[in-house]
């Protein structure tokens, strides 16, 4: 089943980046989104988060996840305009410091979270964690926990999916519900997707545990993740966006 | 009666699962349906269930068009044992177990009866009630799943690889139950089932698919002494079927223990 945070292959230079430096990417555009409160320099970001998707050759997914992002972004966008009180009223209860508050907050969800979903589009789960071990010297134990934890979230979906059908064909009127009904329906199945979570999750750990897991060290990993020209470029770009935040706040 | 009319399926961003598959099954049959892995059986139970619609072609279940119903609304009539038991169940007990489903489609009857019958279902099934569903061991769950579908008496029921994992005394512990409600209650079972001693024993006609098509349809002994058939499907005959295919001549009807024994005295006899 294709997820949102399914790898996909490919030989971009976006894939043919060092995963550090694709993750460095991704902490710059965040920290961006948070200095800054100019809409057009977030616009710009934005603008930045699809090209790197359109670059990577992922421009399907890339667009499935702002789409799924806008959904999201749209329920906020009304909420945060609807609760802000300051500004001069534009419309009944909506002012305009209400829009311009509302239409910063939704960007910069769309422009943090797309390059989160998106940088593990574009790199294995396997090479992010041996990057990380590698160069940030961060403990296998952890890079492993991060990326198990990355890997499980389809997993777990469709074990959501599974119950839910599983639960429609006992009469379950999963497919008649909509919205809140639907969520409310969904509420007592946490018990068995629970279960089955810590089952998997111990499985997985007894699993790590006959195969060595704790006699892994940094040296272990056979791949080398060599910084190129590429890398580099990407770090020049990085400044610059970081400079652009400070100086357009 | 079911039928499936032409039915062709396929995933999103992959070829066709299940191409061109027609059959019809009647009350009260008990249907294998068999094949290698990938080769589109439970997508064909899927289907049947209307848990996905066809692509193309229409499945038919008592003269009502999957497409046009909802599952929920067939839940009444048919039941879908999954090969997990840990999706179904829900509750925190067996006999709450067994009440959630009965509550879901027969809710209109009324808790009296509704805990009447909860309470029938627990004495055949052997459960006390009381007893946590996640505790139990996975044929224990398998049982206490069987028994939350049994009990809201379905015309159909679906099985889903019903006896994997399990071990052969909770095997026909489960099979046996589903044989009752074949026979005495004229249940249509659809068995999707890798085990073919299982099948033997139990089925009574088989469906032989492969790569998303119906390779062949007809009585499971038949079914499994077309050694060219189970080849291209790639299965395995079961033991005794195996057997007298080697032996030959005589031995064409040996298909269980009994029968082998009786074959080889004849054949001791003739000399």
């Amino acid at each position: 089943m294709n997820h949102v945070l399914q790898y996909i292959p490919g030989n971009s230079v976006i894939h043919r980046m060092n995963p550090v430096t694709k993750l460095l990417l991704t902490i710059i555009i965040c920290v961006c989104a948070f200095m800054t409160d100019n809409l057009f320099f977030l616009l710009g970001l934005l603008a930045v988060d699809l090209m790197i998707g359109f670059v990577a050759g992922v421009a399907g997914r890339t667009l499935k996840i702002f789409r799924g992002l806008l959904m999201i972004a749209a329920f906020l966008f009304i909420l945060q305009a609807l609760l802000t009180r300051r500004g001069t009223p534009v419309f009944w209860i909506i002012t305009d410091e209400g829009l311009m508050g509302a239409g910063r907050v939704v960007l910069r969800l769309i422009v943090v979270c797309m390059p989160l979903a998106l940088v593990l589009a574009v790199t294995r789960i396997s090479d992010l964690t041996n990057a990380l071990v590698q160069h940030l010297h961060v403990p296998y134990q952890y890079a492993f926990t991060l990326a198990t934890a990355i890997r499980f979230i389809p997993q777990f979906l469709e074990e959501m999916n599974g119950i839910m059908e599983a639960q429609t064909a006992r009469g379950v009127a999963f497919d008649q519900a909509r919205g809140l009904k639907k969520f409310s329906m969904i509420l007592p199945l946490c018990a068995p997707l629970l279960i089955s979570s810590v089952r998997r999750t111990d499985q997985t750990a007894v699993a790590a545990e006959v195969r060595g897991f704790r006699l892994r060290t940094r040296a272990s990993a056979y791949r080398r993740y060599t910084f190129t020209a590429l890398d580099a470029a990407t770090f020049l770009f990085c400044a610059l966006l970081l400079a652009g935040a400070i100086l357009i706040r | 009666m079911i039928e499936l009319d032409k039915v062709c399926f396929a995933y999103p961003a992959q070829g066709p699962t299940v191409q061109d598959l027609s059959f019809r099954i009647g009350d009260g049959e008990f249907v294998a349906i068999l094949g290698a892995n990938g080769a589109g059986k439970t997508t064909t139970v899927r289907l049947i269930d209307g848990l996905i619609k066809p692509t193309s072609g229409r499945v038919i279940i008592d003269g009502t068009d999957t497409a046009s119903s909802r599952v929920s609304d067939r839940a009444r009539r048919v039941g879908f044992l999954f090969q997990n038991p840990d999706r179904q169940i829900c509750k925190n007990t067996v006999r709450e177990e067994i009440l959630f489903g009965l509550e879901t489609v027969r809710g209109e009857e009324g808790a009296e009866a509704l805990g009447h019958r909860a309470d029938e279902v627990l004495q055949e099934f052997g459960f006390t009630g009381e007893e946590e569903p996640f505790s139990l061991s996975r044929g224990q769950r398998q049982r206490v799943a069987l028994a939350s579908i049994l009990a809201v008496e379905p015309s159909v029921l679906i099985l889903d690889e019903p006896t994997t994992g399990l071990d052969y005394r909770e095997c026909c512990h489960i099979m046996d139950q589903i044989r009752t409600m074949n026979r005495e209650k004229n249940v249509t079972v659809i068995m999707v089932c890798h085990d073919m001693e299982i099948v033997l024993d139990y089925a009574s006609r088989a469906l032989v698919m492969s790569g998303g098509r119906l390779l062949d349809d007809g009585p499971v002994p038949e079914i499994f002494r077309n050694s060219a058939l189970m080849e291209r499907a790639s299965i395995l005959p079961p033991q005794m079927i195996g057997l007298s295919l080697r032996l030959g001549r005589g031995f064409e009807d040996a298909d269980t223990p009994e029968s082998m024994a009786d074959a080889i005295l004849r054949r001791k006899k003739e000399g």
